[in-house]
């Protein structure tokens, strides 16, 4: 019989989504692929995928508006247990660019636990997007990327070693900026 | 599935995939990703007990099973060799609880757990290397209180450790560490690299490998991520320098890699081999081609 849960086999799943999520994580600017699984519609793969594999009972999760549905609500709070919480007390934070904003309101940690800090996990809309580049931890050389608001993410490397990490999901796709990667922008009339 | 033998199928049965149950590696999974965001600082997690004791390398077998992938090829050395006793039984325990295809070869391998080396080999882009970490926490002989070590990393205070450095200075007339030699890790954290001898520090300097570390008694979970920069402590006029036994290896001739010193006879006579055991056979075949010809 055919379950119901996201992974159709859990441990197997589980681990092939999250070695793709340490190579996303140590490359940063690459993309990466993972797999389908069983979730609502409004959520990409990608983004359900990081939720399903991270989050469990101790896990404080934000959604934002159009993601704070009943079905996703359910979904998650079935399958992994997590707390559904507000902006500042989140672990995880889910939503469109725009509806995630403004950042500071999420929680970067502390200088003695800088790991105490949120992750989030921006879905595909349509933002405005410039063009920048990126280098530091995980990255040969440089790379060129685009990003909604390259402001937002330079002050959030100041922060370093405190700040947000990201993931910019999109259908099987996986992108991230952590807080160790220094952008600037490479268009000089922004 | 024809080729697995009845044993083996019984033994998946009974473990979970790589031997730790999901809400484990939930756990050690959030710790290994933000543990990559924050090169050099080491996150605390709730290290289980493992079928082996503390100091055998529960925490690197942690983070092993926490990133395994069945199409994984693993290898296993503990001082560089693939066939000592820690490593034969790690590798075996993730055969068993895992199914994973096993190597000796360096660049076959797509995750290594290391005890105290890194192969001599150049590693890769999405290779994994896992080290076994006793003290994860580089400032502990000098300072035994875990609330001031974590005030001294928050405010970048390692004043402490570059005293040491200079006291070794001046007992010794040179820096007498010769393993676990302090790194800065991304210009910030000062990080504990585990007891490889120093002659291994420039290996882990923008790596493009994924270097991860676990200790499991201490509970400390930390990471390199690939092109990071890492760069040994030292002063202007007393520079890093990696070392090694000034050598040739007697089984592979090899004059470049980390030496092992051995006792070979009752009266104290020493012979050095490489510590790689990997790279002495490869070394050794090469040489052999090259007579051939």
């Amino acid at each position: 019989m055919e379950n119901n849960y996201p992974f159709s086999e859990e441990s197997i799943n589980s681990s092939i989504s999250f070695r793709s999520l340490v190579n996303a994580t140590s490359y940063p600017g690459r993309h990466f692929q993972i797999s389908k699984l069983k979730k609502p519609n409004i959520l990409s793969n990608a983004a359900a995928t990081i939720l399903i594999t991270l989050c469990d009972n101790e896990s404080n999760v934000y959604l934002s508006k159009d993601f704070s549905t009943d079905e996703v609500k359910d979904w998650l709070i079935f399958n992994t247990g997590a707390i559904v919480s507000d902006k500042q007390n989140a672990d995880f934070a889910v939503g469109d660019w725009e509806s995630l904003l403004p950042l500071d309101e999420f929680k970067t940690g502390v200088p003695e636990y800088p790991e105490r800090s949120t992750t989030l996990i921006i879905e595909e809309s349509n933002y405005k997007k410039i063009k920048c580049n990126i280098n530091g931890p995980g990255i040969k050389d440089k790379l060129q990327i685009e990003l909604p608001n390259p402001e937002l993410f330079i002050n959030n490397s100041h922060l370093y070693p405190l700040g947000l990490d990201f993931y910019f999901t999109n259908d099987l796709d996986i992108l991230s900026i952590p807080r160790s990667t220094k952008i600037s922008v490479t268009n000089s009339e922004y | 599935m024809n080729d697995m033998s009845k044993d083996k199928n019984i033994d998946i049965q009974i473990y979970n995939f790589a031997y730790l149950d999901e809400n484990t590696k939930r756990m050690i999974r959030r710790a290994l990703l933000k543990a990559l965001c924050i090169p050099g600082y080491q996150v605390p997690f709730s290290s289980r007990e493992m079928p082996m004791p503390y100091g055998w390398g529960t925490g690197g077998i942690q983070v092993t099973s926490a990133c395994l992938i069945p199409k994984d090829v693993l290898k296993v050395i503990d001082q560089g060799a693939d066939d000592t006793t820690n490593a034969v039984s790690i590798r075996k325990f993730f055969q068993k609880t895992a199914n994973v295809a096993v190597t000796e070869k360096t660049s076959d391998a797509s995750l290594i757990q290391t005890r105290h080396r890194i192969p001599e080999t150049k590693l890769k882009e999405q290779q994994i290397l896992v080290y076994q970490v006793p003290i994860p926490e580089p400032l502990r002989f000098l300072e035994p209180r875990e609330t001031e070590t974590r005030k001294m990393h928050a405010l970048s205070e390692y004043g402490l450790m570059f005293v040491k450095l200079y006291e070794d200075i001046a007992k010794h007339g040179h820096i007498e560490t010769a393993y676990a030699y302090p790194v800065k890790t991304n210009g910030n954290y000062v990080t504990d690299p585990s007891p490889i001898p120093k002659f291994d520090n420039p290996k882990m300097n923008n790596n493009p490998a994924i270097q991860l570390f676990g200790a499991g008694r201490e509970q400390r979970i930390y990471a390199i991520p690939p092109y990071t920069n890492v760069k040994s402590l030292d002063f202007e006029d007393y520079p890093f320098e990696a070392m090694k036994a000034n050598f040739k290896c007697s089984i592979c001739g090899s004059s470049d890699s980390y030496l092992d010193e051995i006792i070979v006879s009752d009266d104290g006579k020493r012979s050095y081999i490489c510590s790689d055991t990997d790279y002495c056979k490869e070394q050794t075949q090469l040489n052999s081609k090259e007579e051939d010809q």
